[in-house]
């Protein structure tokens, strides 16, 4: 059977309140930007705010809500993706929850594992379980060696379907996780267990490591030439495990609003670029330091030449974001004709709309929120 | 200065593990264990040394595009993988020299069996943590940074511009890999290991503390530490001086160790 489009919504969450001016002081928008610039009075009215926009996109006819976790980020007050997997579970009714992901190289995996099965069995089954390296902040928030990272994962990833999988009590003996009883009593209610998806940007090895494992891979939101390329080593790599990769394994991320009028969309549109000068702002090897990246993700990149380049490190309009289709703003007739080029172009079956940012109104992101469900997602899934 | 012959590349075989090695001059033998930047090959102080010594510079496993084994995972593993280096050249009553991380290298060798060696060399040494300030960050800052510490005084280094100029894609990845196996072997704990300053107790080998006194990467105070945990130490410090006594210093250092080692 031919897999149909589903269309996730996403937030990530921001605290909005945070200017370029609290920001210019300091080296980089993360480790180094205090928290004392956090106000929970006011983040707790963004919370409340954030979960209406969950519960309107269920209403209205969104497949899925997507949700995710940073730390020391001012642009994601979400430091557990589970916890708002929770919230998610309550608010909504039929809406799949895509959890994209869990940071797993920096958590037990053990609890990682009950947590999930956890949310799995609330929600009725509706949990899909992403997995995360994270960025390179994240290891280092957590205290971990970033040449850890990899192997970290990795063992993390085994063990927790291993746990989702095998009746306990069993015996792990990992590098990282060694234990001599695993026996969590809370399992999946979906089997052999959740869907299971794999996010990335660049990185041709987070693409190869996704087509083995035929998971799901979610490029969240580089430009179409690069993620063209990244879908045709997952076809390779498929092509190669001896399968056929087809757009249920594929999703794009896609910064996207739409308002009554274009004019409107474009005013309020414009606050996307919010992070730009600041959100990986500080030394590349703050970013990326020595060892996040293995010796052969290194020989894998050297190997595989890419032709044009993410939106990092390269300064791009408003405009030029949105002639890239990397930003899609408008009506609901202009945004459903750039998401379906978007379609043709990339053939997604996953649709992941990121669809608010930093202080922009929160009666405007709940109108884009109804005019996505009511009327894009429907003229989308028409073709 | 009388001329000798010049170091050489070659490759040694250890227990199936390939380590690049330059060498030459004639007389004892004399190791050295580069930092954690990875092996710059023949160097001028290395060429003075050999006047007197039979001078070996080999890279630590993982450096210098070498694959290490996969169980070297720590400082003390690459400890024990030198002492089978050593082994593996068949070098009996050494001089080891060892500056920054493979000053902790060094340290450990001896703090492991220190029968073989005749004296110890410790140049800015990582491996015990300083109490009054901090060992500075290396690696999540940027490279210019980096040079920026190592240096007191780029005016007196020799061929400095070979510490600034753009490098080839083949030196970067060199540059890069080197960086990720420092990384896995010093981050944590941050270039120092707890147990050293106790365990260096049991070293008897005649020992040599050189450091700058304006080491901007590890403070000074870690001379003194050193020189406290290893029996009748002596340390050295070079005023007006960085990281890297043996470039920035050149003469006042070969005197110092020449000076040391003659003195035996």
């Amino acid at each position: 059977m031919a897999h149909e489009l589903e269309v996730f919504w996403f937030s990530e969450q921001p605290y909005g309140h945070v200017t370029e001016s609290d920001l210019e002081p300091y080296e980089s928008g993360r480790m180094h930007f205090p928290n004392t610039h956090f106000d929970p009075e006011k983040a707790h009215v963004l919370y409340g705010n954030y979960h209406d926009q969950y519960q309107l996109a269920d209403e209205v006819g969104f497949d899925g809500i997507m949700s995710n976790e940073h730390h020391s980020s001012y642009w994601c007050m979400k430091p557990s993706v589970n916890v708002d997997a929770a919230v998610i579970t309550q608010r909504t009714k039929k809406a799949k929850i895509a959890m994209l992901g869990n940071v797993i190289a920096v958590n037990d995996p053990v609890k990682m594992a009950e947590e999930i099965a956890m949310l799995d069995c609330i929600s009725g089954g509706r949990i899909i379980s992403g997995f995360v390296r994270g960025t390179a902040v994240e290891t280092l928030h957590a205290g971990y060696p970033p040449t850890e990272n990899r192997p970290r994962f990795e063992e993390a990833h085994d063990l927790i379907v291993k746990c989702w999988t095998q009746p306990g009590p069993f015996r792990w003996d990992g590098e990282y996780w060694p234990h001599r009883m695993v026996n969590p009593w809370v399992v999946p209610i979906q089997k052999p267990h959740p869907p299971v998806w794999f996010p990335g940007t660049g990185s041709p090895e987070s693409v190869i490591w996704a087509a083995r494992h035929r998971y799901p891979y979610m490029n969240l939101g580089s430009l179409l030439d690069l993620t063209k390329q990244l879908k045709g080593i997952y076809h390779e790599t498929a092509a190669e495990e001896g399968y056929e990769a087809g757009p249920e394994h594929f999703g794009y991320l896609i910064r996207c609003l739409v308002a009554d009028t274009d004019e409107k969309a474009q005013e309020i549109g414009r606050t996307f670029l919010w992070t730009e000068n600041h959100r990986n702002r500080g030394p590349m090897e703050f970013n990326d330091p020595p060892g996040y990246q293995s010796r052969e993700a290194l020989r894998i990149k050297m190997s595989r030449p890419l032709i044009g380049t993410g939106t990092m490190g390269r300064r791009m309009t408003y405009e030029d974001l949105q002639a890239a289709y990397n930003i899609i703003v408008g009506s609901p007739e202009t945004v459903t004709e750039k998401l379906r080029h978007i379609r043709k172009d990339l053939e997604p079956g996953y649709i992941l709309i990121y669809g608010n940012e930093g202080h922009m109104p929160h009666e405007d992101v709940m109108r884009s929120v109804e005019l996505l469900g009511t009327k894009v997602i429907p003229a989308l899934k028409e073709g | 200065m009388t001329t000798v012959q010049s170091g050489s590349r070659t490759t040694v075989n250890v227990n199936g593990t390939t380590v690049e090695m330059y060498s030459g001059g004639s007389g004892p033998p004399l190791v050295f264990f580069h930092g954690a930047g990875g092996s710059n090959g023949w160097l001028p102080w290395h060429e003075d040394l050999a006047e007197e010594y039979t001078v070996f510079v080999p890279s630590q496993p993982g450096f210098n595009g070498t694959e290490a084994p996969a169980w070297v995972k720590t400082i003390g593993d690459v400890a024990h993988f030198n002492h089978m280096f050593i082994d593996a050249l068949g070098l009996q009553d050494i001089v080891l020299v060892g500056s920054s991380m493979g000053g902790w290298v060094s340290a450990e060798m001896a703090a492991m069996d220190d029968h073989n060696i005749d004296a110890l060399v410790l140049v800015d040494a990582a491996g015990i943590k300083p109490r009054e300030s901090d060992i500075a960050e290396i690696f999540m800052v940027s490279s210019e940074t980096r040079l920026k510490q190592r240096f007191y005084d780029p005016g007196q280094v020799e061929n400095y511009e070979n510490y600034t100029r753009e490098l080839s894609p083949e030196e970067q990845l060199v540059v890069h890999s080197n960086a990720i196996m420092a990384s896995q072997l010093c981050w944590k704990p941050y270039l120092h290991n707890p147990s050293l300053p106790y365990t260096l107790s049991r070293v008897e080998t005649p020992t040599f503390i050189v450091w700058g006194n304006q080491d901007a990467i590890i403070p000074v105070e870690c001379g003194h530490l050193f020189q406290q945990a290893i029996q009748g130490s002596q340390l050295r410090v070079i005023d007006n001086c960085g990281h890297s006594p043996a470039v920035e210093k050149r003469g006042e250092f070969v005197a110092a160790v020449t000076g040391f080692l003659n003195s035996l």
